[in-house]
């Protein structure tokens, strides 16, 4: 079937009408950004502070990766390998943190242990804890990657072929050092390459150190609050800011490397074949041990920040006295029915919704090209979930500036457009777009690649032409991982912070930006009730992934 | 049901010919089998006549049109054909039915006739009573009956078979082949089958393409291709018969170590370089013939299977059983040969 488009000039057509977008609104501003950063760095004066934000990234990011990995090997062998009772109801809960955004976590820590009305500290004394600074930001992000680790270390675990864990026990290993000698050194590369996307994913993040670094006494800034500080000082600081966002964008590739080296490291040992279903390993008497060392992991790390986000929301003040009588609903309704909510819940939900939609026609056209093209297909795939590996600070300054100025387009004589994004939401549509357009293009190209090219051919030699054959027999078999890519997309873009700060324009808002600005400024009440909403919205969007995922588990 | 003619067709994937000037002719209504060992070409020969791939060089004619040639590609939904693949290709989103009619819906014909004629497609295949199954709630074979089906139903001038029976366990795959040669005699349609088994291709066929690298060693009926293998290879997959390079000399054929072996007086062939020929059960042990030490007996049920080495190969010999163990020498004698002087 390929060999019937394969020699049209048509395929040219649709790499070219696939890749101008993309090249306009993801590699092009990049590259600008990229330029200008160069520029700038050569004529930089006072970098001291600057190598501050630099150090402080990293120290914050390996604390993080290391949190991860301390916390997600154990489990994974707990959760994946033993037969640790309601081992799946904890697997379920613990993709949570990194379901939720991290800035809700910060806050749900922050309600905890803010040094003076934080609970915990309210229990043991003023002071006792104190989240803020960089070992905070490190715990906070390190406890919202764990999934990363959790997931990366279970996948690996059960492609481990178990022949090799029974034929140490075959040599006279008992059970548990067959597990921590065989099992566990092969899945370590899984392990690791899961902590380095934490690590990634600390150093570009960017709501919870500003929420538990910029207000800290003294500051801990890092590369991403630096650049968003600079980018508020406007024109002076602009050139700085594109300096730091090469510096970040630079640690992309390099820990990306690593991942990659990783990754293949791990790949020639295991099996490539499905999971095989060892034998879960008997924990025998220290079950009960296991059992409550789970528990309360998942009880602290997981349940107790969205109780005390629920418990902030309900308090009259934040710091008020613990009693019945000072909760009340009256944020709920203050918030929920606020115009300026309602407002920016319209514009999140239109412009998911859009996003989402654009990340599937994009992400299946990806997949689609990648077919297409054979050898070219990796690069189509590469430029396709490149931007999700680019920090959303430096993707949202990039198109910042790339469209600060409105570009005069002159198609023919007399007939021109102009492209005018700047302080308009459709420049958040694009930073949307492009940041999750991996989303649909791994999902597509995944979807496509298990499908039979014989049940396109059936149609074909039933009558059917290519464009009816694609639409009867691919489509709707695509249709299953297509929708997930959408939840997922439209999940994350509603809930979307870091680029919608920086990105929408003055006059309007949306719910990140709205959420950022409540627990910064106004009223951390008020942001516990939206973060209370975003926490329902993400829970409701998992509920119907698995729904999904069982129902294309069933089709196949 | 129409004719098919395949005129010097090649095919390349890369640098590597697939198809190198295939010609054949298949008339209206005969059963057709294009027999070889996996990479032989068959099924690229299957998916050019399907359209599913576009020949380098040659013409294709179905029914006396032409459908492949030079500036020229009928696309494969236009040349009125029905297909079975290897895979079944059943689609799992459609019910049974809807993955008959699919054929049927693409012509636009009044839904009364789909349903009429959907039934007795279905009939055909005996699955009247699974219509509304879904495709994932159905065994291998049922979903070959379904492909089946649906290829039929809209009345195909020629039935494409991709190795249908190949993924069925043995049962399945003897009845399966009944029932299709059922079909056949039912319907009348001219079908192309593809395989590398050659019980299948011999039980099926009315004439049989034994390809080998891209081209046609023989086109012949099931039997003459068996009892009058046109070269070495033919003899060799068709028949399983042992072959040997050497020469003749003095009414003996003397492979290249030194073995002898004298040839039955009918024999053909002069003396000089050739290819010997002998099936299993032409090989004869005891008597006056040529000793040689036995490696291995299989036993078969109803016969033993002795194996000599000679030359770096295995000579197979198929017989009544005889006492004999690995390592003792027994006397072996060609009853029938053929030989193919070298070019």
């Amino acid at each position: 079937m390929s060999a019937s488009t394969a020699r049209t000039p048509l395929r040219w057509v649709a790499l070219a009408a696939w890749l101008a977008p993309l090249l306009a609104f993801a590699v092009g501003p990049v590259v600008l950004l990229l330029a200008r950063g160069l520029g700038a760095a050569g004529a930089m004066e006072g970098l001291a502070t600057e190598v501050g934000a630099l150090v402080n990234t990293l120290v914050v990011s390996t604390g993080a990766a290391a949190l991860a990995l301390a916390l997600g090997a154990p489990l994974a062998l707990l959760l994946f390998r033993t037969d640790l009772p309601w081992r799946r109801v904890y697997a379920a809960l613990f993709t949570l943190p990194s379901a939720i955004p991290a800035f809700i976590w910060g806050m749900g820590w922050l309600s905890l242990a803010s040094p003076r009305a934080g609970y915990l500290n309210r229990l043991l004394g003023e002071g006792t804890l104190d989240i803020h600074g960089p070992v905070g930001i490190a715990f906070v992000e390190g406890l919202s990657g764990l999934p990363l680790v959790l997931l990366a270390g279970g996948a690996a675990l059960r492609r481990v072929d178990p022949a090799l864990e029974e034929a140490a026990r075959v040599c006279g290993a008992s059970p548990a050092r067959a597990l921590l000698t065989t099992t566990l050194p092969l899945a370590l590369p899984s392990l690791l390459s899961g902590a380095v996307m934490v690590f990634l994913m600390t150093a570009s993040s960017f709501g919870v150190p500003y929420l538990l670094g910029v207000s800290a006494s003294p500051p801990t800034r890092v590369l991403t609050t630096r650049i968003y500080e600079l980018v508020l000082r406007a024109d002076e600081g602009l050139g700085r800011a594109s300096a730091l966002a090469l510096v970040l964008l630079l640690l992309t590739p390099v820990a990306l490397l690593g991942t990659w080296a990783l990754g293949r490291a791990g790949r020639v040992r295991l099996s490539a074949g499905k999971g095989l279903g060892s034998r879960p390993f008997a924990l025998g008497r220290a079950q009960a041990w296991a059992s409550g060392a789970v528990g309360l992991c998942c009880a602290v790390f997981v349940l107790l920040p969205l109780a005390a986000l629920l418990l902030t929301s309900l308090q009259r003040g934040f710091g008020a006295r613990l009693a019945w009588e000072e909760l009340t609903l009256a944020h709920w309704s203050g918030v929920l029915w606020e115009p300026r909510t309602l407002r920016a819940t319209g514009l999140s939900l239109l412009l998911a919704t859009g996003a989402g939609a654009l990340v599937c026609a994009l992400g299946l056209a990806a997949a689609l090209l990648q077919r297409a093209f054979r050898r070219l297909g990796a690069g189509v795939e590469a430029l396709a979930v490149w931007p999700y590996a680019v920090p959303g600070t430096v993707l949202a300054l990039a198109l910042l500036l790339a469209f600060s100025r409105d570009w005069r387009f002159i198609l023919v004589e007399r007939v021109a457009f102009v492209l005018a994004l700047a302080h308009t939401p459709w420049l958040l549509l694009v930073a949307y777009a492009g940041k999750y357009l991996a989303l649909g293009t791994r999902n597509g190209a995944e979807a496509l690649a298990q499908l039979d090219p014989s049940l396109a051919e059936a149609a074909r030699v039933s009558g059917a032409g290519p464009a009816r054959a694609f639409r009867d027999a691919t489509l709707p078999l695509l249709r299953p991982a297509l929708l997930a890519a959408f939840v997922l997309t439209f999940l994350a873009c509603a809930t979307e912070i870091t680029m919608s700060v920086l990105l929408v324009p003055a006059g309007s808002e949306v719910l990140g930006k709205l959420l950022f600005d409540l627990q910064s400024y106004a009223d951390p009440a008020a942001a516990a009730v939206l973060a209370c909403a975003f926490v329902a919205l993400v829970v409701a969007g998992q509920v119907v992934l698995a729904l999904l995922g069982r129902r294309a588990a069933e089709a196949r | 049901m129409a004719s098919i003619s395949l005129e010097g067709l090649s095919k390349s994937y890369g640098a590597t010919p697939v198809v190198r000037g295939l010609s054949l002719e298949v008339r209206e209504g005969e059963f057709v089998s294009l027999l070889g060992p996996s990479g032989c070409g068959k099924t690229t020969t299957l998916r050019m006549l399907a359209g599913l791939e576009h020949p380098d060089a040659g013409v294709i004619r179905i029914g006396g049109e032409m459908v492949a040639g030079p500036g020229l590609r009928v696309p494969p939904e236009k040349r009125g054909l029905g297909m079975v693949f290897q895979s079944y290709a059943v689609w799992p989103h459609r019910t049974v039915e809807e993955n008959v009619a699919y054929p049927l819906s693409l012509r636009r014909l009044p839904r009364s006739e789909v349903a009429a004629r959907v039934q007795e497609a279905l009939r055909w295949v005996r699955l009247e009573g699974l219509a509304t199954r879904e495709p994932h709630a159905l065994s291998g074979g049922q979903l070959q009956r379904v492909a089946l089906a649906r290829a039929l139903v809209a009345g195909p001038r020629v039935l494409l078979l991709d190795e249908p029976l190949s993924n069925l366990d043995a049962a399945l795959r003897e009845e399966l082949r009944a029932e299709l040669a059922a079909l056949r005699a039912r319907l009348g349609t001219t079908m192309v089958f593809v395989t590398h088994d050659q019980g299948e291709a011999l039980a099926l066929s009315d004439r049989i393409a034994v390809l080998n690298r891209g081209v046609i060693e023989q086109v012949a009926p099931p039997e003459a291709l068996y009892h009058e293998p046109a070269t070495p290879f033919v003899a060799g997959f068709v028949g399983g018969a042992n072959v040997l390079a050497g020469h003749v000399g003095g009414g003996a054929f003397h492979t290249p170590g030194g073995t002898r072996f004298a040839l039955p007086p009918e024999t053909r062939g002069g003396d000089g370089p050739a290819t010997l020929v002998v099936r299993p059960e032409d090989v004869e042990l005891g008597g006056d013939g040529t000793p040689l030490p036995l490696s291995a007996r299989l036993f078969l049920g109803h016969a033993a299977e002795y194996r000599f080495p000679v030359d770096g190969t295995l000579l197979r010999a198929v017989g009544p059983r005889v006492e004999a163990r690995a390592g003792q020498t027994l006397h072996v004698r060609f009853r029938k040969a053929r030989l193919f002087s070298q070019l």
